[in-house]
């Protein structure tokens, strides 16, 4: 799975190059975020911005993420299709995540906040 | 704004269209007069125009913002398309003309059409009615059901037992189909409910682990008489989400990949018989739900596309639900709307009773669908979630009505306690729609009164009777053109749009000339049904004897086993000397036992054995005959039904909800012999009782001897020698002499087990009725007169008439736009 991230100040910028995240993704995909978050990222924003279909193990994976990163930290969405707020909308995740429309949004937001 | 047709519908421009399919489409020169071919190019030619129309009327109908009815069925049996297409485009003439140039005959080449199997019986049949009619009264209407890959089995007869045979519908190319992969949509199904909070901290299930399913629509036109408007029927077929599973096929199991996709298609494979819907068959939940999602989510889409909210869902949307069959939509619609799009649970459950409605089509207890809720947990785990919300918040809402009144809340409640927790999914369409309706008069006295008697006294104004009814463009026009032509040549082709019209007849009831022309178009259509026995069975009957039908489903309940008491009493009365035949009779069966359904199967074994006994008594010589048509479809009672004289009724009282074969041989003229069940009661007040014969116990009789177990089958059997003669028939293998104590069982299941559907107490009367049909079958002129008079008062059973119901009683709520 192709994975792009970079750290703007204490910020982790994590995008997905692929199309979907399914099955055969998601096992490497959690896999990461859990190392990213254990080795100290607190603030990780999640850019959805080149993927067109995830199923529910990959839904799954962002959950594992949201988990591990506790109540102390903070894991935010951003830049996400119409066909994948879809899927957010039907698991209610939209509801447990903040969704921003933009990275820049992401970033403001956590700006300040952790 | 119109555009231009991009179709010409001249003669010249129709055949050119044909040329064009037979050679661009079909690649196929000369045509053969064997194959499809033709019929194909037919089909094609008329695909074209209907699609077009199609378009125009979306135009219209969103420009004048219509409100849209949705018909959602697990069923529709539409039968052949190509004869209803013709006439209600108003192209019959035009193509036969064609046709006939081209050395063909339009009836011939109306016989390669595939006749599709998908529905049981009389609610699939009522589905297809009501799209046409519809269609017919400019109502923006349109279905939605599955597109199975297997009908209902074919029936095949061997050595007198039923054998199924896969009915592989599609595997002939099918013309009238339009696939729309582009429209297809994602259907969540199984997983698991993570309990989680939202950003607020409030609780917030979360629908994790599911797979998906796609489902691939396939619209077929719908055409109105006229032509003005083609609406559609749109069938979802089940597909996998992705062509392979990507991750299996990467670890190189292309195998296993494959068989992955051909599990997402099994869901659509198959359509159940009816009597084998048991709780417990998941597939058939599967489906159930599959249907509604695609359904629900397709209305949606299409709703949005003019609106930017939910406010005006119940002003611009109808959803019917034919049976508890798609009754999960009362689930589903509420997780859209407050999963999906947010909405308050409160504004949400307002908008989904608006909308949706709710038409129950039996009072058999176990035909009342229930779940497991085991089940349901494990195929669609949020849905269940959501349904115990629904009926905690109406378990609270009748408490606060009924304080202390806990066993109201037991039988009213959604879920029904027990070993096996189950879910009732009557209750669910009840408690989720604003209107539920029975299908006869008598039906819905039942459903008041009796199996949602708590629901009434809870809500009395939601409960609506709308008498099923058929549609006269397929049940006269199409499948008996030389009455309705005889019909239209006499009063005028008004009837086609509005039945009532047939009225005019009855001032030509007692008219020689009309009697004789009625009689002669009986007399040629029962030669043709002979023809067809002849070629089927092997069986040579008279065209003038008696054509007594007794065809539909086979179930206890309709009571074929009464019918074949009345033949061999009959019999016994004629070999032993009691009695001389008056005239000749035909006893004409047809019709499918569920596979599982032992009883029903014995029947048709039955009447095969009693028909091999009869049909070669030489004392009994051409008196009496007993046909068994095999594999009972729509285009074999279109044959039936017009060469029909006596119309057999037969279901035990309070068990039929309406029947629709009953409306379809008083339309064609045959007189009916009937008990006073589900139509037959308004069949009998339009008709008047001189014309009708009604026998046998109320539906309120046999209540009354239930209760007060007065009913003694022995008492019976001993008071009457002609009951005692007929079961001991059945007992002493005078039918079975091959097959020692084949048929005991009816004895004992009669006898000991109480005779559940009463055929002991309806029998005398039965059989006197017989003796007065018999005589009044002597009289061919008085007997062609009753018939006429059936014809003309037919008029309140037009499915136009049920339709109009609808759409004031039902859909018209919030003021439905027609036209």
């Amino acid at each position: 799975m192709q994975l792009q991230h970079k750290n703007t100040a204490d910020v982790l910028i994590v995008r997905p190059l692929e199309k979907r995240i399914d099955a055969s993704a998601a096992t490497e995909f959690k896999l990461k975020l859990g190392e990213w978050i254990d080795s100290g990222n607190r603030r990780i924003v999640l850019n959805l911005s080149e993927v067109d279909f995830i199923d529910s193990s990959g839904l799954g994976a962002i959950i594992s993420g949201f988990k591990r990163i506790g109540g102390d930290g903070r894991l935010v969405i951003c830049a996400v299709k119409e066909s994948v707020m879809s899927l957010f909308r039907l698991t209610r995740m939209n509801r447990v995540f903040d969704i921003f429309p933009s990275e820049d949004e992401a970033l403001r937001a956590l700006s300040g906040k952790a | 704004m119109m555009k231009p047709s991009l179709l010409g519908n001249s003669k010249a421009a129709l055949k050119k269209s044909m040329d064009y399919h037979l050679r661009c489409s079909l690649c196929k020169e000369p045509v053969s007069k064997e194959g499809r071919d033709l019929f194909l190019a037919t089909a094609f030619s008329l695909r074209d125009r209907m699609a077009e129309k199609i378009l125009q009327t979306e135009r219209r109908y969103r420009e004048a913002k219509t409100k849209r009815v949705y018909y959602l069925s697990l069923e529709f049996l539409i039968g052949r398309l190509m004869g209803n297409t013709l006439h209600n485009l108003g192209m019959f003439d035009t193509y036969k003309g064609l046709l006939t140039d081209a050395g063909f005959d339009i009836e011939e080449v109306r016989e390669q059409e595939t006749d599709p199997g998908l529905g049981n019986g009389g609610l699939g049949r009522l589905a297809a009615c009501f799209l046409d009619s519809m269609a017919t009264l400019d109502i923006a209407g349109f279905g939605y059901g599955i597109h199975y890959e297997y009908g209902l089995f074919k029936q095949e007869i061997d050595n007198g037992y039923q054998r199924e045979k896969p009915d592989n519908w599609l595997a002939e190319l099918n013309p009238w189909e339009i696939k729309r992969t582009d429209e297809k949509c994602i259907i969540p199904i199984h997983g698991r409910i993570e309990h989680f909070q939202d950003r607020a901290g409030e609780y917030n299930p979360m629908w994790l682990d599911w797979k998906v399913i796609m489902g691939i629509p396939f619209d077929i036109p719908v055409v109105g008489y006229g032509g003005k408007t083609v609406n559609w029927l749109r069938l979802y077929g089940a597909g996998s989400s992705a062509d392979f599973d990507i991750q299996i096929f990467n670890e190189g199991d292309y195998f296993r990949a494959v068989e992955q996709k051909v599990s997402s298609e099994t869901i659509t494979k198959m359509l159940y018989p009816l009597d084998t819907l048991k709780s417990g068959r998941e597939l058939r939940l599967v489906q159930e739900y599959f249907l509604v999602a695609c359904a629900l989510r397709d209305i949606i889409r299409r709703y949005l596309r003019d609106h930017e909210n939910f406010d005006r869902f119940p002003e611009r949307v109808a959803i019917q639900m034919n049976d508890t069959h798609p009754s999960l939509a009362v689930a589903e619609l509420m997780r859209l709307f407050v999963d999906e799009y947010a909405l308050p649970w409160d504004h949400a459950w307002e908008i989904t009773r608006e909308t949706l409605a709710y038409t129950n089509h039996t009072v058999l207890a176990e035909a009342l669908e229930k779940w497991p809720v085991g089940l349901l947990e494990k195929v669609i785990p949020r849905h269940l979630q959501i349904i115990y919300e629904i009926n905690r918040r109406f378990l609270d809402k009748v408490a606060a009505l009924y304080p202390g009144d806990i066993d109201l809340i037991r039988r009213i409640s959604l879920i029904e306690e027990g070993e096996t927790k189950q879910v009732r999914m009557a209750h669910l369409a009840l408690v989720g729609s604003h209107s539920v309706n029975g299908v006869s008069a008598l039906h819905t006295e039942i459903l008041k009164n009796e199996n949602f008697s708590d629901f009434y006294a809870l809500r009395p104004e939601e409960f609506v009777n709308i008498t099923n009814g058929i549609t006269q463009r397929r049940w006269l026009l199409e499948a008996n053109p030389r009455l309705a032509g005889l019909i239209s040549d006499t009063i005028g082709d008004a009837w086609i749009t509005d039945l009532q019209q047939l009225r005019r007849l009855e001032s030509l009831a007692d008219q020689k000339a009309f009697k004789d022309a009625f009689h002669d178009i009986k007399r040629t259509n029962k030669e043709i049904l002979a023809g067809i026995i002849s070629d089927s069975v092997w069986l040579s009957v008279d065209p003038d004897s008696l054509f007594d039908v007794h065809v539909k489903r086979i179930h206890e309940y309709k009571r074929q086993l009464l019918k074949i008491m009345q033949i061999v009493h009959e019999y016994l009365q004629i070999i032993r000397g009691e009695k001389k035949p008056a005239i000749a009779k035909t006893h004409i069966f047809a019709g499918k036992a569920a596979p599982g359904y032992w009883i029903a199967k014995q029947m048709i074994k039955l009447i095969h054995n009693v028909g091999q006994v009869i049909n070669q008594d030489k004392r009994i010589g051409d008196a009496l005959k007993v046909v068994f048509l095999p594999d009972y479809r729509v285009s074999l009672a279109e044959k039936i039904i017009p060469a029909t004289d006596l119309s057999e009724q037969i279901s035990m009282a309070g068990r039929e909800a309406s029947g629709t074969g009953n409306m379809k041989f008083m339309l064609n003229g045959a007189l009916t012999v009937g008990t006073l069940d589900g139509a037959n009661v308004e069949m009998l007040e339009e008709v008047g009782e001189e014309n009708i014969f009604i026998f046998g116990l109320k539906a309120k009789e046999i209540a009354e001897m239930v209760q007060e177990k007065r009913y003694r089958p022995l008492d019976y059997y001993h008071r009457f020698p002609e009951i005692r003669k007929v079961l001991d028939a059945f007992r002493d293998d005078t039918f079975c002499a091959a097959e020692r104590g084949l048929f005991q069982w009816i004895y004992h299941r009669v006898m000991n087990n109480e005779d559940p559907y009463f055929h002991l107490p309806d029998f005398m009367q039965y059989i006197e009725a017989h003796d007065k049909i018999e005589a009044e079958f002597q009289d061919p002129a008085t007997w062609t007169q009753k018939a006429i008079l059936n014809v003309a008062r037919c008029g309140k059973f037009s499915s136009d008439r049920a339709i109009a119901d609808y759409n004031r009683l039902i859909w018209n709520k919030n003021g439905l736009k027609e036209k």
